[in-house]
Parts: structure tokens; sequence; C-alpha cells
């Protein structure tokens, strides 16, 4: 789920850059640094502005000044039980992986329908039920999320499609 | 799951109650039963007003940890558990045996949670990784047997194997040098013929400056034709130890329809070694249908499965761009060509900034001193010296990497800076640029080697003028031509015996099974395609009989081919061709039928081989590489060498520049060589111990002349001298050698007689250029002493005069050297004068004034060097190899 959220980053900048233009300095970096980045929870889409830029400080034994940036950003959100669309990675025999934006989903045959079967026809592995449903790389998928684990800069989760409506998108 | 009692609890418990019973549902710590225990506690005892210890019962509950129905409860009502016990078997729900980022797949729990009744993490429960391109996803023991079972029958109806590819070297050839675009760019340029079908592709994240490195890759001769027609017969793995970007791009170029890898590659982002590849790692059950080809044996520990494919080098020097990843190659690569890549390679690894400029150094010299016209030609006479060397700092920087957990960081920076090296130096335009030079002079087309690996009736018309080591070259052109071919058809056969062999195996079975088939249909037929699975012939053991087959009944004796030091029995050569069912040995025999030779030296061994006329074959290695890819055992005719050889055969054939540093680089084996001048030396002088060796080891001194037996034992064991030469540590090594030279001294009596003998050792040993002459000289020394006892210079002087006129530039130096040390040495010396000097006189009066009669200043210096080193031993070691090294200079 896309939220609107205010953050805080903070920022520290290198002597050199001490000037007029600090601050100019800072907010690159932090579009730099933050916008697309993952925070194991949500990921941040795009920063939408700057809401304050704190005094700088010095950082003791460095030099280096610290800036308390606080932005408000576009943030992406999965939860558990969300319904999400997202574009097969790859397919092995044991399921299949699932890019919904910057998360990984993988979806196990216990989670996808019995009539979907694994096949390797072609060299190309993919579960397909033989008329109309196929599953490969590269085809659009609706899954539920049922499980979501976030590590710093990585998100997982655990997809479902075994439920009505979910499953491969016909385009 | 079956659920124990912990080992820590307070045991012996006693049951007091069940709280369920089977069949019943549980939750994750939901109690079981109820026990009660004794233990001592704090009590408060109102007699005597304190705490006492006292025995008294607890109760408490016991949990399940983990959810799911009761099967069966194992305990009953007033049971005593004096230990860990069984005490319920819980079935669950989900066994978590598909894991995927730390969490199930199959029920989304996450994994990493550990409660307080844990006992077996939940993570442990899937620790197999099965699939090619993710790490996160795990899988236990028995779900990927299940998979491979799946895998196994899929691959038996299609008839199909799995194969195994590695990219770099094996089917294309990969290099970072922006010259090659150029040369693509520019039609006029020689190589734009070769470089045509160069691939390109660009990778954005790593390389100098993060703006992207382009990547050029030739694909081996006949690549997609290969791909093609054993994909019928193999299903195909990558595996490499390049990132996963690159092997992505690398699979879209060979395979662009995704057909014939699909998504089955695997980089070192996945792999779980960094220098090392692990079937398990893609066949974690069992590895009955897999095949490997892959360039290098050791990452894969010679596994039966492998082919062993004969390296790609298309673009010279480069060698494998990924190969920071992968241990060094243990040795040079038989052929000189890739010695010559290899080791320009290591020397560009070394982290040191300078090391680009000496390569450049190397190289050209040779190339105006050797008019060779091909830079791979002339490369092998100086690097091996370097290679062992380089190798050595390698491996031990490879153990300390192994151990340090910034390995992993160290060497993407090491393969970023060889990269970024290869980037910025251009090898490819500046052996070109050598070339032509070269060429112009030779007359021969101004093609570049690349061109020429191309043109082969060029390399043909050049080959005359080459010296010997190009001579691999032209053979190794057609090999690369040719090995997809062979290796094509090598793998066919794989294929065609094993499925032979599973029929074989089926037809009997199926008799066997037809009985049970009549009793119970299903149940029978059930049975069989279990017991098929189980069944199926092993590839390894197919292909090693296949194998062994080709070399059988060939006993093989490698001579001047494996490198000094390397033991023949563990070098790829050896190795690979005792897979191939040949038998090694050391030394030529009875049953010998095959020797394996340089072209370019007739040693020992190849003259024995030859006096036993037509029963022993001498063939160059070239013979052996044809068997391998062949896979059978070709004719030795055109590798025939050496036909004119016979039993008294010289070796004088070649200048002994060549020979000289040839054999200071190691490239033989020592058995070899020593076996080999000596020989030499006995038939050119047939004065045995005198000159016993005037060439290369001889001349390093590693076995001065001369001496006492006992002596001279012991200077074979002294760390040889060639090596230290260009050793950080020399100067050290040296001062132990004298250490021990001067223990032995001292055991052997210390008369001063001795004492000067053993000086003579050490000049010879520490001074390694003119060694050969400065013992010589004062061993005549020593001898002519008693003659000239008298001290009348001039006499000896004379008699002195060839000995001691080479060996005095150094005499003169010591002695200035000596002046400059101490005044002490000078007066000590007075004193030794009477019984040191006579020999001294003679000595430095035939070698300075040459044979004049200046003997007052001669004196004092040479016995003083007799008597300094006994207290500055040192000190003078660290003198002698810097004169060395100075006279070295000198001479070059």
């Amino acid at each position: 789920m896309f939220f609107v959220k205010v953050l805080e980053h903070t920022a520290t900048l290198h002597p050199s850059f001490f000037g007029a233009q600090a601050s100019e300095f800072i907010i690159d970096q932090l579009y730099r640094d933050r916008e697309g980045s993952n925070t194991g929870t949500m990921m941040i889409i795009a920063i939408i502005d700057i809401e304050d830029i704190s005094e700088p400080k010095i950082v003791p034994g460095s030099g280096y000044a610290q800036y308390n940036v606080s932005y408000r950003a576009i943030v992406w959100r999965p939860f558990r039980g969300e319904v999400v669309d997202g574009m097969v990675n790859s397919v092995v025999n044991n399921g299949f992986f699932v890019e919904v934006g910057g998360l990984n989903v993988f979806v196990s045959k216990a989670m996808i329908p019995s009539q979907l079967k694994f096949t390797m026809e072609g060299a190309t592995p993919s579960f397909t039920d033989g008329t109309e449903q196929t599953v490969e790389r590269g085809s659009q998928v609706r899954l539920r999320i049922k499980g979501l684990r976030g590590e710093m800069g990585t998100m997982y989760a655990i997809g479902s499609i075994r439920e009505d409506y979910l499953g491969p998108l016909l385009q | 799951m079956r659920i124990h009692t912990p080992p820590d609890l307070a045991y012996p418990l006693t049951v007091t109650k069940l709280l369920c019973s089977a069949g019943d549902e549980v939750e994750e710590n939901g109690a079981l039963f109820g026990y009660k225990y004794r233990a001592k506690t704090a009590v408060w005892d109102k007699d005597v007003r304190e705490n006492v210890q006292k025995e008294l019962d607890h109760f408490a509950d016991f949990e399940s940890e983990v959810e799911g129905t009761i099967l069966s409860l194992k305990v009953t009502d007033g049971q005593v558990l004096r230990g860990v016990t069984l005490v319920a078997e819980v079935e669950e729900p989900c066994k978590h045996e598909v894991q995927f980022g730390g969490m199930c797949a199959d029920c989304g729990k996450d994994m990493n949670t550990v409660s307080y009744s844990t006992t077996v993490k939940n993570t442990s429960r899937a620790t197999i990784n099965t699939v090619h391109g993710h790490t996160a996803l795990l899988v236990s023991q028995a779900e990927a047997s299940r998979a491979d079972e799946e895998a196994k029958r899929r691959l038996l109806d299609a008839r199909k194997l799995s194969l195994v590819v590695d990219l770099d070297q094996t089917v294309i050839h990969a290099t970072v040098d922006p010259t090659v675009g150029e040369w693509q760019e520019d039609a006029d340029n020689p190589n734009h013929e070769a470089v045509k079908g160069v691939r390109k592709f660009q990778l954005v994240d790593d390389g100098p400056g993060g703006r992207g490195t382009w990547y050029y890759i030739k694909l081996r001769p006949g690549l997609t034709e290969f791909l093609q027609t054993i994909s019928q017969d193999y299903e195909l793995h990558i595996y490499t130890m390049a990132t996963r970007a690159y092997a992505k791009e690398i699979s879209n170029i060979v395979d662009p329809d995704h057909k014939l890898f699909a998504d089955r590659i695997l980089s070192r982002d996945e792999n779980g070694s960094m220098s090392s590849k692990n079937l398990k790692r893609l066949f974690p059950v069992d590895t009955k249908m897999v095949v490997i080809i892959d360039d290098r044996g050791d990452v894969w520990s010679w596994s039966p499965n492998l082919v062993k494919v004969p390296a790609y080098d298309f673009f010279v020097g480069i060698g494998d761009i990924n190969s920071s990843f992968l241990p060094k190659r243990p040795e040079l690569e038989a052929r000189p060509k890739q010695a010559a890549t290899t080791d320009e390679q290591q020397k560009d690894d070394k982290p040191n900034d300078d090391s680009s400029d000496t390569s450049t150094l190397e190289v050209k010299p040779d190339e105006g001193s050797s008019a060779a016209p091909s830079p791979a030609s002339t490369t092998p006479s100086t690097p091996p010296a370097a290679n062992g060397e380089v190798s050595a700092v390698d491996r031990i920087v490879s153990m300390a990497g192994k151990q340090d957990d910034g390995s992993m960081e160290e060497r993407t920076q090491e393969q970023d800076k060889t990269i970024a090296e290869q980037f910025a130096d251009r090898p490819l335009l500046r052996k070109q640029k050598i070339l032509d030079a070269a060429e112009k002079e030779a007359e021969a087309s101004p093609a570049a080697e690349v061109a020429a690996e191309m043109l082969l009736g060029d390399g043909e018309s050049k080959d005359a003028t080459l010296a010997e080591p190009s001579k691999y070259r032209h053979n190794l052109l057609q090999d690369d031509d040719t090995e997809l071919e062979s290796l094509a058809t090598s793998l066919r056969n794989i294929h065609g015996s094993y499925f032979e062999q599973y029929e074989r195996d089926n037809a009997s079975l199926l008799q066997s099974s037809r009985v049970n088939e009549l009793k119970n249909s299903k149940a029978g037929s059930k049975k069989k395609s279990l017991d098929e699975l189980e069944r199926i012939p092993d590839a390894a053991i197919i292909m090693s009989a296949l194998k062994n087959k080709v070399l059988s009944g060939v006993h093989l004796v490698f001579s001047g081919v494996v490198p000094l030091g390397v033991d023949v029995h563990n070098c790829d050569i050896g190795i690979w061709a005792k897979s191939f069912g040949a038998r090694l040995s050391d030394n030529i025999g009875k049953r010998t039928t095959h020797v394996i030779a340089s072209p370019e030296r007739r040693t020992a061994k190849v003259r024995q081989a030859a006096k036993r006329g037509g029963r022993v074959q001498i063939v160059n290695q070239n013979w052996l590489y044809a068997c391998f890819s062949a896979w059978t055992r070709v004719d030795e005719g055109p590798f025939r060498i050496h036909t004119d050889a016979n039993g008294n055969g010289k070796a004088g054939d070649l200048p002994d520049e060549f020979r000289d540093a040839k054999s200071g680089e190691q490239l033989l084996s020592s058995s070899d060589e020593e076996a080999a001048t000596t020989e030499d030396e006995a038939d050119e002088s047939g004065t045995g111990t005198d000159s016993e060796k005037p060439n290369g080891v001889a001349a390093r001194g590693r076995r001065p002349l001369g001496l006492d037996t006992e002596l001279e034992d012991l200077q074979q064991y002294a760390p040889s001298m060639e090596r230290k030469d260009s050793s950080p540590t020399a100067t050290e090594q040296e001062e132990d050698w004298g250490d021990i030279m001067k223990e032995m001294d001292d055991f052997l009596g210390s008369d001063v007689d001795d004492l000067s003998d053993t000086e003579s050792i050490k000049t010879g040993a520490e001074v390694p250029l003119d060694g050969s002459r400065t013992p010589s000289s004062q061993r005549k020394r020593k001898r002519d002493a008693p003659a000239g006892e008298d001290g009348t210079g001039g006499a000896v002087g004379e008699s002195e005069g060839e000995g001691g006129a080479e060996g005095s530039r150094l005499q003169k130096r010591k002695k200035e050297a000596m002046e400059r040390t101490t005044s002490l040495t000078n007066v000590q010396s007075v004193v030794s004068l009477r019984t040191a000097t006579p020999a001294a006189t003679a000595e430095e009066g035939g070698g300075s004034s040459g044979g004049g009669g200046g003997t007052g200043d001669g004196d004092g210096n040479a016995a003083g060097e007799a008597t300094g080193w006994e207290g500055e031993d040192d000190l003078e070691a660290a003198l002698a190899a810097e004169m060395s090294r100075e006279d070295g200079d000198e001479e070059a």
C-alpha cells in the first residue's frame, strides 16, 4: 500500500562542502541516498518535499557537520494479507519468484492451485493447467501476501495464488 | 515431530497428570502434561530464623514446542522420567520444508522466531540450496530428494543428462581491453577480421570510475552449433565464477532465446564458496546424471564427472578475467603460450602499482633480444622464473584470504583492480605494437597474432621463423577450431553409453519384475519405477570407464614438461592423464611406452628413451592434449619429436644462454634437470667432478665445486639460488645458510685451511652470478697454495691467470668493502698473516695486479677476508649479495 509519510534522515557533510550551498548538498545527498531505498519494512518511492533541515552540528572528533532532515515521501509498504500484482522473475520446480516492486515474493507449490502443474516444456519451466492459465517467466501474477520479513535493504514475502481471482493475469 | 524432554530439566520427573490425549490439537507452547520434581530451595525457617536449604516438590507443566495434532502421548500418569525421554508425537500442519528469506514458503511463518521451549531451530529444517539463481530459497533434505527424483524422472523420459557448463575460457573468452572495440571500428586494422565476431555488452556497476565497462566476448568457434546439438542430449546449466549480471549477459549472447539455459544460471553471487565449485550446490542429492565441462579441474577438485576442456585463449595475454575469485592456477598450463599469459595475468594481479611497469619492461627487452615475431613465443623465456615466485606469494595471499572473513571484499577489489589495469594497460594494443615492430623485420604479414590465429596458412608460413614455443601456438589454434566439435562428440558418446547401460539395466529389471507385475500390477509397477531410479547408472563411472580406455596400457614419463618442484602425480596434466587411464612414473622403466617431452630440450630421459629404440614413443604434450580432446588414442606420428635422438646425442644444439635461462626458470622437474645437465657434462667435458656444471645450476652456485663430500651433500639441500634471486627474503635465508655452514665448519674442525674452504663455499652460495668462477678460483688458490708457499706472488699469480681474471672484479669490490669496514680486521689479519697469506697473496696478486708483485695490500685484505668472516658473517653475506647484484647489473 502507498502512503505519504514524514521521515527523518540524518546526513553528514564533509567540511569541504561547508558554505552557502551546504543545505543543497544535503538535499542532494538525501535524494540520492534515500529515494528507491528499502528500509526493510517499506520502500521509499519518491521524496515529495523537504520539511525541515536542522541547524548543523559538528560531530565531535571528526569535523563533519550533521544535519537532521525531515522530509515527506511516498512510501510503499506491503502488508500481510494484501493482494498485489507482480511479474514472475523465475520459475523453479517448487514454486516461482515474483517481483512486486522491490519486494521478492516466493509462491511455493503449496500455494499454487493443484491444477497448475510444473512443466519443463521447451526448456522453459512453467506452471500451467494446459489450457489458459500459464505462469512462466515474465507473466503478470496477482497474489496475496502470506508472510513478510524484512532485513535491512531487502524484503522477502511468501505469496499465494491459491484463492479465487488470484493467479496469472490474462493479458 | 517427536517431542523429547530437554536434557536440562531437573530429573527425575514424575508425571502427575496428563493434560491432553492423542488426537487433540495442541498449540505452540501448549501444555502436554504436568509433572513434579524435587529440588533444594532456600526456605525461611522460623526456628533458626534464617534461610535453610530444603528439598521440596515443585510442580510444572511440560509444553509442546510445536503446534499440531497429537498422534500419541508416550507418558502415563505416575511415570518417572529419568532422562531425555520421548514424550509425544505431534503432527505438524506444516513441516516448513521450503523456506524463503527466513519464512516458511508453505505457511508464511517467520522461521527465525525462537521461543523458550524451542529445541530445534526452524531454520535448520531447510538448509539445502537447490535453486540456481536464489540463495534465499532453502529446502529440506526430504524436499530436495523429492525434487531430485522428479528431475531425474523428467530427464530419463526426455533421455537427457545434465551438463554443467563453465563460461570463461571454456565456451567464451572475455576481455575489457578497449582496444578490441577500436579494432572493430577500424576496418583497416589487421585485427578487424578477427574481432568482427566479438560481441560486447556493458555492465554499469563495476569497473573503473563506475562508468560502466564494456566487455568484449569472443565465442569459441562453433559454439552455437555445439550448444544446439548438445542440448538435444543434455539439459544445460551455467556455473560460473563471474557475477550474476555478467553471466546473464553472456547467456543472452550465447542463448538469445533462453531456450538452452533458461534460468539455470549459477553465478558466484549464489555460489557458497569463492574458490571452488561444487556439484552439491546444484545437485544436492546425487550427481549420477551430471556431466561437467570446465577448463579448470582444480576448482572441481577433479570431480569424476568433469570433462576438462583445454582453456580457450583468444585474447592473448588476458586469461580469465574472473579468475581472481578462483585459486591461482597451481602451475603453468603446460602449453608455453598459456604459461606466458597466465603469468602476465598473475603479474598484473600483483597489488603494487608498478607491476604493470615492470611487466612492460620485461616484455620489451625480450622482443628486442630474440627477434621472434610473436610476443607469446618470447615471453616464456623470462617470466616463469617469476612465476614460481608470484604464485608462491599469491598462494600465501590466498591462504590468508581464506581465513579472513573480509576476503570476499578483498578479492572483489583485486578483481576490480585487475579489470582496471587491463582497461588502462591495453595489453592487446601493446602486444600489437610490439608485434608490428617485430614483424616488420620478419617481413611476415602485418596481421596480429589474433589475426594469425584465424589465418592458419599464414601461421604456417611463419612457423619456420618462430621460436619453438610458437609451434604450440600453431597446434593450439587447430585445437581451438575443433575443440568443441570433439567435445560434442565425446559428450554424445557419454550420453550414448549412459543410456545404453540404462537400457540394459532396465531390460533385466523388467524381466525380474514381470512376475511381480502379474501378481499385483499396481504395486509392482510402482516398485519398479522406484527401483529404476535407484538403479540408474552413474555418469561418473561411465565416464571414467570411457576415459580409462583411452590411454590404458600407456605408461607415461614426463620430461621437461612439468615445472620444477611440482609432483608429476599432482599436477594438472598428470591428473588429467591419469583420469584417462594412463600410468605415470618418474623414470623410464621397462613398461614405459611414451615419453612426453618438450621439443626444445633433449633431456636425459629423451636420450634414454631413444636408446630403447622404437619401444618408447617420444612425443610432445600436444599428443596428450589431442588424446584428451578426441577421447581416443590418436596416432603419435605427427607429434613425434626428437626422432633423430640417439643415445649419444648432445644437447649442444641450442645456444647456451637459452639453456641457461631455461634452467634458471625451473621449467623442468628437478630430477630431470639434474640428470640432463650432468649427463650433458659427462658427454661434453668428460671430466666429471671438476667442471661439473658449467651451465645453469652450477652457475648459480647451487653446488660449489671440489668440496668435502659431506659439505657437498649439505649444499644440495641449500635453498636453491634461482629462487632466492628475486625473493625478498633472500638475504635472511643466506644468513641462515651462513650460520649452518658455520656450524658445519665448527664441527669439521676449525683449522684455517678448512675455514678458507668453507669461505669459498659461501662466496659460491652468496654470489649467484659469479659463483661458478669464484669458487673455482678460490679452490685453485687453495690447491696452489702449497706450491707458492714462499709467497712468490708472481709465479702463482700467473698460474692463476684465467681463473683469477674473471673473479677479480668481485675480489676487488670485496677488497674495497673490506677496507671500508674496520681496521680491526686488518690488525687481526696480521696475526694470521703467516698461515693464511700465501694463498691469499697469490690470489690477490694474480687477480688484481695481473701477476705483478703487489703483495702488500693484497695480503691484509685477503687475510682480512678470511678472518673477518668469523665475526661478521651476516654483514659479509649482505655485502656479497649486494655486490653480486651490482655485478649482475653491470653484466646485463
